[in-house]
């Protein structure tokens, strides 16, 4: 189940992987470093089980590994996977391939941390 | 088939040995291989199996049946021991970034047993330590090397090649010191 905002995005390794939102997942994880589902399927605009079903066989594959932080599995890709970084390569430059507007999509929300109470710059 | 008063070497051996006979490769890694090399001083209840071909996983429980496991989750359980095999890892056995030979069957009491060498044990290990700052897994490297001969300088260039120098380091500190109380007493 898909909406607008996954209609919106360009797969180039869909084609490869077998499913564009495996690409798009797996380019969260290049640019976050750790992801979590429901964040995910909401950014996507995926069902929570399509996401859980990939980020599940990401992790039988020994691509990502998962931990529990509170009630919250978060995901990050496996420094036991062997051709990670040659995932990675694939990944950054499937990532450059991408329309400016949609590769900044994949930067954001930010990372950087700021103090609490001021504003985030709209 | 009754697994009772077999040692861990023997239990992985058993196991791995019905795999292979159906046609599977089997690689065991993890605490099991520490716990085989560290002579008893270190303790593990998992069998950890790399397995290929991946096929229906119908398969492998049958092969696993026939010794008296029964699934529960993603491990296998057997009455007659605590010892749970986990066969759900992935091909091919690599430690970090480097994909590992296929290690030739050894014979234990008669069945094939395919493990990782001492030093890739520590590199497997290292790899926990390295990446996740688990001292378990530095604690458990250390053991193997103080019980095995190993290849030290393969497991530098090894660290250096995973980016992980400083931690190489640091480990070869802690396992001079070791050596060095090893000695004293």
């Amino acid at each position: 189940m898909t909406n607008k905002s996954s209609q919106q995005r360009t797969a180039i390794l869909g084609p490869l992987l077998g499913s564009e939102l495996r690409e798009w997942i797996l380019l969260c994880l290049l640019t976050r470093e750790e992801v979590y589902a429901r964040a995910l399927a909401q950014e996507l605009g995926f069902a929570l089980l399509a996401v859980q079903r990939q980020l599940r066989a990401l992790e039988d594959g020994g691509v990502v590994y998962s931990r529990l932080r509170g009630r919250t599995r978060l995901y990050r890709f496996s420094p036991r996977y062997p051709f990670r970084r040659e995932l990675e390569a694939l990944l950054n430059r499937a990532l450059e391939a991408l329309p400016k507007r949609e590769r900044e999509r994949f930067y954001t929300p930010r990372l950087r941390p700021r103090r609490a109470g001021k504003p985030l710059p709209r | 088939m009754r697994l009772t008063g077999l040692s861990v070497r023997q239990l992985a051996a058993v196991v791995c040995d019905r795999l292979e006979w159906h046609g599977f490769t089997a690689v065991l890694t993890g605490g099991a291989c520490v716990m085989i090399y560290a002579r008893g001083k270190y303790v593990s209840q998992d069998l950890d199996f790399v397995v290929t071909p991946r096929g229906p996983l119908s398969r492998i429980e049958t092969a696993l049946a026939e010794l008296g496991f029964r699934p529960q989750g993603r491990i296998y359980v057997h009455p007659d021991t605590d010892m749970v095999v986990d066969v759900g890892n992935p091909w091919p056995p690599a430690v970090g970034q480097e994909v590992l030979e296929v290690p030739a069957p050894r014979r234990v009491a008669g069945h094939r047993l395919r493990l990782l060498s001492p030093t890739d044990c520590v590199k497997d290990r290292l790899v926990a330590f390295y990446h996740w700052n688990d001292r378990q897994a530095l604690e458990q490297a250390i053991l193997v090397c103080l019980a095995r001969k190993v290849d030290m300088r393969g497991i530098g260039r090894w660290s250096r090649n995973e980016g992980m120098e400083p931690k190489y380091r640091q480990f070869r500190r802690e396992l001079t010191r070791r050596r060095r109380a090893t000695c004293r007493t």
